[in-house]
C-alpha cells in the first residue's frame, strides 16, 4: 500500500460536545480508558500497511500534534513513511483558515502532488471502528472507480444526521452509487456515509479546483454530488461496530459498549495503538486497588489508585478514587481525583478534575448525564444534580451558588 | 555531569534467584508488575542527568539489549546523549568472559580512555531497587578530591553478613573493610556504587590484573588512604534472594513503604516487552474481587485476587483465588484454581482446578534449602501445569515444563520438578 496517501480530517470541534471540545478538536477526545478517537483511524492505517499520512488540524491543534508526535507509535517513521500534521497556513494572495473539509484538502493539494500517490484515501478522525482499508482500496481498483465512498447500514430513525446513499445491488461488497443526499430531513435510504473516501488523485484535484470557486466546501454536501453527475462513483458496504461520539450521550454510550461480559464493542481484538508517551502513560506504575476497594465491570489503567467502589465505569490513567467514594456508570479521564465518600453517578469527567470529599454528582443510570469540564475543582460537599454541565477550569470559588437544579450550566 | 562517564554492570547472574535467572540475567528479572530490576538504575542515571553511559552485559544479554533499545524510554538517546551496550568481545583468547567487575571494566577500558573531557567514572550495578540522585555523590567525591568514593547505606545489623562493610573515620574516610563478615564492626554496607577518579581507575586497571572491585581494587586503594564513604539514606533493596525479592514486590502494596516507582520517576520500556500493539486497559469483570493488589495493563480478571502483584496481560479466570503472589506477563490461571504465595514467571499456563502453593511452609526445598524455606513456590517461565495438579510449598517447577513431565499430579512440599 505504498502508493496510497491517507488524509485524516481531524480538525473539527463539534459544538454538541460542548465543554469537552473547548480546548481540543474532537479527534483527540479520550476514549475507552486509554485511547484518543484518532487512534482508531491511525491504528487501522497501520494495520492496513498505509504509512503515508497527512492529518488536517485546525481547532487548537497543540494536543493533537503532541499526540501524533512523529508518528512513531504507529510505525509511521521511515524514508517513505510519515504522519504529518497539516495546520492551516497563510499563502501569498489569499486564504488562511480551512473553510470546510474540501477546502482543507484543496489548500494542501501541493502536499498531495509532492507525494504523487496512485490513490488518495480520505478519512474522518471522529469515529470508533475497525476496518482494513485494503478491502475498499481493492474494491475501488477492481471497479476502476473515480471515487469510492464507504457506507454502513443504519436505522431510518436518526439517519437524518448522516449523508445517505443508494447503492446499486451489484454484489455483497457494494456497487455503483446511484444517489446521495447529505443529512436529509426525511431519510429515504438506509446506507450512511462513513466519511471514508478513496479518490483517483486527478479526479480529486479537478473537483477541488472547481469547488474552490464556490461558497460551500464540504465533501459530503458538495464534492460527492458533483462527481455523481459524470464520474464513476461507487458505494462500498462496511459492516461491524461503528461508534459515534458526536454528542455527550453518544460518547457515553460508545464507551459503555466496552463493558459487560460480552461487550458490544470488543476492541480487545482490534490491536489499537495509542501514543504511550503522551501524558506519560508509559511511566505510570501498575494500578493499585486498595484493601477496601470494590471494582466491578470496569476498565482502568496504570497510574490509577482505587480505594472506593467503582462499578460500570471507565477510569483513565492516573485516576484516584478515595476511600468510601462511589463511582457508577461514569467515565473519568486522565488524572481526575475523587475525594473520600464522594458519589459520582452517570457522569463524564474530563482530565484533571478534582472533586473533594462528599461531593455528589449526577443521578442513577436512567438519569441525565452530567458533564464536568477539565480542570474543574469542586469543593467539599457540593451537590450537583443530574443533567448539569460544569465548564472547564472552574476553581472552588465558582461553586458558591449553593443549590443547583437539573440541567444547570455552571460557568 | 558531562564530565562523568557511567558504566552500568548489567551482567550479574544472581544465582540465588534460582529459576528466575535461569533464562535471564538478574538485572533483567521482572519486578513490581511492569519493571525490570535494571529499570531502577537506568532511571536513576537518566534522572541524574548522566548522558555518557555504557551498559556491560554478559549473561544472556539478548532480552536486555531489546529492553534497553536505544535508551529512548529513559530519554537517553539524542545528539548529546547515548547508551552504548558493550557485550563481552573476543580478545586474544577465544572468548574472554568477564571474570569480575574490575575485569569487565578493564576489557572495555577504551570506552574510558577514548572519552574526551572526563574527570570521573561512576560504576553501577543493575541489581538493586532504589531511587538515588547520583549528583550529590559525584559532588561529594570531587569535594574530597577522592580517588574512590563508595556509595554506602546503613543496613540492619543482622544483614551485615550479606554485604561488604566499611569502617570509616570521622572524615568519611574508609579505614577498614570487611567482606561479608560473620560479625561486623559497622553496619555501613556497600551499595556496589563506585565513583573513581578517571586517571586513577585507568592506572589501577592497567597496572594490575585484579578482577573485582570489592575484593581487590578497593582494599588496594584504601592502603593509599584515599577511599571515601558516601552515606546514602532512602529506600534501597538488594533483591538478590527469593525472600527479599518477594518482600520488595509486596512493598509496592504497602502504603507505608517508601517504594514509589512512579513518584521516583522510574521508567521502563513497555514496548519491547509486549505485543506489537498497546496492551488494552485492565478489565475487571462483574464477578471479580480484587483487593490490595497492583495490576498492570492487559490483565483480565474474573476471579479473586488479594495482596498480589500482576504484570501485564495476566488472565485470571472465574472461581480462581490468588493470594500473596507475584504473577508475570501473559500468564493464564484457569478456572477453579487456587494460587497462594507463588512467584509465577512469564507465559505460564496453570490448568483448571489446581491448588498451587498450599502446604506446610516449614518444609524447605530439598535441593535449595537456603534459597527456598519460607513457603514461596516458584513456577518457571512458560511452564504448563495440567488440570487438577496440586503443588505444595517451597516447590520449584522448572521453566518449559509440560504435561508429560509430570509423573504425578501431586507435587509434595519442598519438591523440585525438572524437565524429564
Amino acid at each position: 500500500m505504498k502508493d496510497v496517501l491517507a488524509l485524516i480530517l481531524a480538525g473539527g470541534r463539534v459544538d454538541e460536545l460542548g465543554v469537552f471540545t473547548l480546548y481540543r478538536p474532537k479527534s483527540i477526545l479520550p476514549f475507552g480508558g486509554l485511547y484518543r478517537i484518532i487512534d482508531f483511524p491511525m491504528s487501522n492505517l497501520m494495520h492496513s500497511g498505509i504509512g503515508r499520512v497527512g492529518i488536517f488540524s485546525q481547532y487548537r491543534p497543540f494536543h493533537l500534534m503532541e499526540h501524533i508526535a512523529n508518528g512513531a507509535p504507529w510505525d509511521m517513521v521511515g524514508r517513505k513513511r510519515f504522519a504529518t500534521v497539516l495546520p492551516p497556513f497563510k499563502r501569498e494572495g489569499a486564504s488562511d483558515w480551512y473553510r470546510g473539509t474540501a477546502d482543507a484538502v484543496y489548500q494542501n493539494l501541493d502536499f498531495i502532488r509532492l507525494n504523487n500517490p496512485d490513490l488518495v484515501l480520505i478519512l474522518s478522525g471522529d469515529h470508533v471502528y475497525k476496518m482494513d482499508y485494503r478491502s475498499i482500496v481493492e474494491f475501488h481498483r477492481e471497479k476502476n472507480a473515480d471515487l469510492t465512498v464507504a457506507f454502513t447500514k443504519v436505522p431510518r430513525e436518526g439517519a437524518h444526521r448522516f449523508g445517505l446513499g443508494m447503492i446499486a445491488n451489484e454484489e455483497p461488497r457494494g456497487g455503483r452509487l446511484m444517489q446521495y443526499v447529505e443529512k436529509p430531513d426525511r431519510p429515504a435510504f438506509d446506507w450512511a456515509s462513513l466519511t471514508i473516501y478513496v479518490f483517483r488523485p486527478w479526479i480529486l484535484m479537478e473537483a477541488l479546483e472547481e469547488n474552490a470557486r464556490t461558497n460551500s466546501h464540504e465533501f459530503g454536501r458538495d464534492i460527492i454530488p458533483a462527481l455523481l453527475k459524470n464520474r464513476n462513483v461507487y458505494g462500498f458496504k462496511h459492516s461491524g461496530y461503528w461508534g459515534y461520539t458526536r454528542t455527550p450521550q453518544e460518547y457515553w454510550q460508545t464507551n459503555m459498549d466496552l463493558l459487560g461480559s460480552k461487550p458490544k464493542l470488543n476492541i480487545d481484538a482490534w490491536a489499537v495503538v495509542t501514543n504511550l508517551a503522551h501524558r506519560d502513560i508509559q511511566d505510570r506504575q501498575p494500578a493499585f486497588i486498595g484493601s477496601s476497594a470494590v471494582v466491578r465491570n470496569s476498565l482502568l489503567y496504570s497510574g490509577c489508585r482505587v480505594e472506593g467502589t467503582v462499578t460500570n465505569s471507565i477510569l483513565f490513567p492516573g485516576v484516584e478514587i478515595g476511600d468510601g467514594a462511589v463511582v457508577e456508570d461514569s467515565i473519568l479521564c486522565f488524572d481526575t481525583k475523587i475525594g473520600k465518600k464522594a458519589r459520582i453517578m452517570k457522569t463524564i469527567i474530563d482530565n484533571e478534575v478534582h472533586a473533594e470529599r462528599n461531593v455528589a454528582v449526577g443521578n442513577a443510570r436512567d438519569g441525565r448525564l452530567c458533564l464536568i469540564g477539565r480542570g474543574a475543582h469542586i469543593p467539599e460537599g457540593v451537590a450537583i444534580p443530574q443533567g448539569v454541565t460544569v465548564f472547564p477550569n472552574l476553581g472552588p470559588a465558582h461553586f458558591t451558588g449553593g443549590h443547583y437544579k437539573p440541567g444547570d450550566i455552571i460557568k | 555531569m558531562r564530565r562523568t562517564l557511567t558504566i552500568l554492570l548489567a551482567g550479574g547472574v544472581g544465582s540465588r534467584l534460582n529459576i528466575l535467572v535461569r533464562l535471564r540475567a538478574k538485572p533483567a528479572v521482572p519486578f513490581g508488575g511492569q519493571y525490570r530490576i535494571i529499570d531502577f538504575t537506568l532511571s536513576n542515571i537518566a534522572n541524574s542527568g548522566l548522558t555518557r553511559v555504557a551498559v556491560l552485559t554478559q549473561y544472556k544479554p539478548l532480552s536486555m539489549m531489546d529492553h534497553i533499545g536505544d535508551g529512548s524510554s529513559w530519554d537517553m538517546s539524542g545528539r548529546t546523549r547515548s547508551v552504548n551496550i558493550l557485550p563481552p568481545k573476543t580478545g586474544e583468547k577465544d572468548w574472554d568472559w568477564y571474570r569480575g567487575t574490575a575485569d569487565a571494566v578493564r576489557q572495555n577500558l577504551d570506552f574510558i580512555t577514548s572519552a574526551g573531557n572526563c574527570t570521573d567514572v561512576l560504576v553501577l550495578s543493575g541489581d538493586h531497587v532504589y531511587a538515588m540522585d547520583y549528583r550529590p555523590l559525584v559532588e561529594f567525591h570531587r569535594s574530597f578530591s577522592a580517588k574512590v568514593t563508595i556509595g554506602m547505606i546503613r543496613v540492619p545489623r543482622e544483614e551485615t553478613q550479606n554485604f561488604g562493610i566499611g569502617i570509616v573515620d570521622n572524615k568519611h574516610r574508609i579505614i577498614d573493610w570487611e567482606e561479608k563478615p560473620k560479625k561486623a564492626r559497622s553496619n555501613l554496607a556497600s551499595m556496589g556504587i563506585y565513583v573513581f577518579d578517571r586517571d586513577y581507575l585507568v592506572t589501577m586497571l592497567r597496572r594490575t590484573k585484579e578482577e573485582d572491585f570489592g575484593h581487590h581494587i578497593i582494599p588496594k586503594a584504601m592502603e593509599e588512604k584515599n577511599v571515601y564513604a558516601y552515606d546514602f539514606k532512602g529506600y534501597w533493596k538488594d533483591v538478590g534472594t527469593i525472600q527479599a525479592y518477594w518482600d520488595a514486590n509486596m512493598d509496592l502494596l504497602d502504603p507505608e513503604s517508601d517504594l514509589k516507582p512512579e513518584a521516583w520517576g522510574t521508567k521502563t520500556n513497555v514496548v519491547a516487552e509486549g505485543p506489537p500493539y498497546d496492551r488494552q486497559p485492565i478489565r475487571i469483570h462483574d464477578e471479580a474481587e480484587v483487593s490490595n493488589s497492583a495490576v498492570s495493563p492487559g490483565c483480565v480478571i474474573k476471579g479473586q485476587v488479594r495482596r498480589s502483584v500482576l504484570s501485564p496481560g495476566v488472565i485470571v479466570e472465574k472461581r480462581v483465588s490468588i493470594n500473596d503472589s507475584i504473577i508475570m506477563h501473559d500468564t493464564v490461571i484457569k478456572s477453579g484454581t487456587s494460587v497462594s504465595k507463588c512467584i509465577i514467571d512469564k507465559r505460564v499456563t496453570i490448568g483448571k482446578g489446581c491448588i498451587i502453593g498450599t502446604g506446610n511452609a516449614e518444609a524447605a526445598n530439598y535441593e535449595f534449602p537456603e534459597q527456598l524455606n519460607s513457603g514461596i513456590t516458584l513456577i518457571g517461565k512458560r511452564a504448563t501445569i495440567p488440570d487438577g495438579t496440586k503443588i505444595g510449598t517451597n516447590c520449584i517447577v522448572y521453566p518449559m515444563i509440560t504435561k508429560s513431565d509430570f509423573r504425578s499430579l501431586s507435587i509434595k512440599d519442598g519438591s523440585t520438578l525438572e524437565k524429564l
